[in-house]
């Protein structure tokens, strides 16, 4: 391979995950021409252009979202558990679980299998109802849930489509807006591929997307990431406090630990019998 | 919205080819398998057509719970959704009666009221759809659902249709409407028929949406109160 194919391969590479055209010609040049300078074949100074395009993808989303950080101002509450008890027959499941998150804030729900992570948030979402206490919440949400958040026939500009009809959004609006979430999560979502043919990371990106569709005030996730690799993971994070940022109220249950320093509220439940 | 879900649900099911060549397919077993005796073929097809778009019906509804459930937390009608996913399932139930009334203008050449076959068609597609909407509120999984509807037609076939409780089953309609359109004197059957099927499929129409709406409706919460601690506290 010459390094003029390896650099249009790159180019092609950074499109698909999501970089727009014009910097992903930039990006590919600079490479090319860092190689150049040092006398080497850009295969052998970044290895295959693929990898490549994926791993500086990933640096150039995250840049862009350090390199702009928004003020951060904690807004009106949007989501209030109060004393929350859950029980199935005699099984207590959740007991006087208490939560506040604002606008501008992320909490994290922690907890053993089986310790109520999801009913909490279905709690939270409206699925579910609680046995005792009380939940408020802002009427304008995302909901991301753990399985079946995506239809398996339907493309993903479909699943826009859908989604954009519930909040009144033109099918054109939505399928743009759809297209450049998912660039956001390093995905070019594609016209002719239903969910069922994608990848369990890839319909998990469709399944955050059309989470925030609506760009909602509470946007509650139960561990979306699943089946993501690590570059997916670190973005979805991005996206998290991206959202945050951007004066949203997040609520993400989760198992993954070392992320917890860096959300506002960790809220760790234990399975009723051992607390 | 009742459009937007309507056209997505045929999206769907256009992608389900081999499901559809079944669905396609049933109905002209049960024609074929009586093809000696033409009314028998004829009210065997409505009930083999009624069979079919119940079990499509039926597979339709249980699938789409989970996207159902995060459409309407989202705020999604679930009268839309309903009413959406009817209207699918209905267009293509009367796009399976349509080929099988030109079937039957092409081989039964002696019928009274050909007429009469397209109304018992369309009644028991009418019939169908809200009739497996209804077996997958009740029974919320697919193959006990399926089981389900298949013991409803087994016995559809099988009793007398004299009896007293053949009017409780929901295709009696079908064994009136045909007698209408296959016998000369038949006039009689067109008015017990319809009203069968007007009660019958409102009664399946109803149930199936309310408990639909029921299901589906999320649990209403106030805005929250500004101001009270922050924080969390598990």
């Amino acid at each position: 391979m010459t390094a003029s194919h390896w650099e249009s391969e790159l180019r092609v590479h950074l499109v698909e995950a999501g970089i727009e055209a014009v910097e992903a010609v930039e990006l590919a040049r600079d490479a090319a021409a860092e190689a150049e300078a040092a006398g080497l074949h850009p295969d052998s100074m970044y290895g295959p252009a693929v990898a490549y395009a994926a791993t500086l993808a990933s640096t150039v989303r995250r840049a862009s979202v350090t390199a702009a950080p928004l003020a951060r101002e904690l807004g009106a509450v949007v989501l209030r558990v109060s004393g929350v008890t859950k029980a199935y027959r005699r099984r207590q499941v959740l007991r006087e679980v208490d939560l506040t998150l604002r606008a501008g804030e992320v909490a994290a729900i922690v907890g053993a299998n089986g310790s109520g992570k999801s009913t909490l948030l279905n709690i939270c979402a409206g699925l579910t109802r609680a046995s005792s206490g009380s939940v408020e919440r802002t009427s304008r949400i995302g909901y991301a849930p753990q399985h079946d958040g995506v239809s398996a026939l339907l493309t993903p500009a479909e699943h826009f489509r859908l989604f954009g009809a519930v909040y009144g959004m033109s099918p054109k609006k939505s399928v743009a807006l759809g297209t450049r979430l998912a660039a956001q999560l390093g995905w070019r979502p594609r016209k002719d591929v239903v969910a069922s043919q994608l990848s369990g990371g890839t319909q998990q990106k469709l399944n955050v997307v059309l989470a925030e569709l609506n760009r909602p005030d509470l946007i509650l996730l139960d561990e979306p990431y699943q089946g993501f690799d690590q570059d997916s993971y670190l973005d979805f994070w991005d996206q998290v406090f991206r959202w945050r940022d951007g004066g949203a109220g997040v609520l993400v249950v989760t198992h993954m630990l070392h992320d917890l320093d860096r959300v506002d509220h960790v809220l760790e439940l234990r399975p009723v019998e051992e607390s | 919205m009742l459009l937007v879900v309507a056209s997505t649900v045929l999206r769907e099911i256009s992608r389900r080819r081999v499901a559809l060549l079944f669905i396609l397919l049933l109905p002209l077993v049960f024609y074929l398998v009586r093809i000696d005796v033409h009314w028998q073929a004829i009210r065997f097809l409505a009930i083999g057509i009624g069979w079919a778009v119940a079990t499509l019906s039926l597979f339709s509804h249980v699938g789409s719970r989970r996207m159902d459930e995060r459409l309407s937390v989202v705020g999604a009608p679930p009268t839309a959704l309903f009413f959406g996913r009817q209207l699918a399932l209905v267009a293509v139930g009367l796009g399976v009666a349509a080929v099988y009334f030109g079937l039957v203008a092409l081989t039964q050449s002696e019928l009274p009221r050909l007429g009469g076959v397209a109304l018992l068609l369309v009644t028991t597609v009418l019939i169908g759809v809200p009739l497996g909407a209804l077996v997958s509120m009740v029974i919320t999984r697919e193959l006990e659902g399926a089981l389900a509807l298949l013991s409803v037609m087994a016995l559809q076939l099988l009793v007398d249709p004299d009896g007293p409780m053949a009017k409780l089953l929901p295709l009696w309609s079908t064994r009136e409407l045909s007698a209408y359109a296959i016998q000369e004197h038949g006039a009689g059957s067109l008015s017990s028929g319809l009203l069968h099927f007007v009660v019958t499929a409102s009664i399946c129409v109803a149930v199936a949406w309310i408990v639909s709406v029921v299901r589906l409706s999320p649990v209403r919460m106030l805005p929250p109160s500004q101001g009270g601690p922050v924080g969390a506290d598990g």
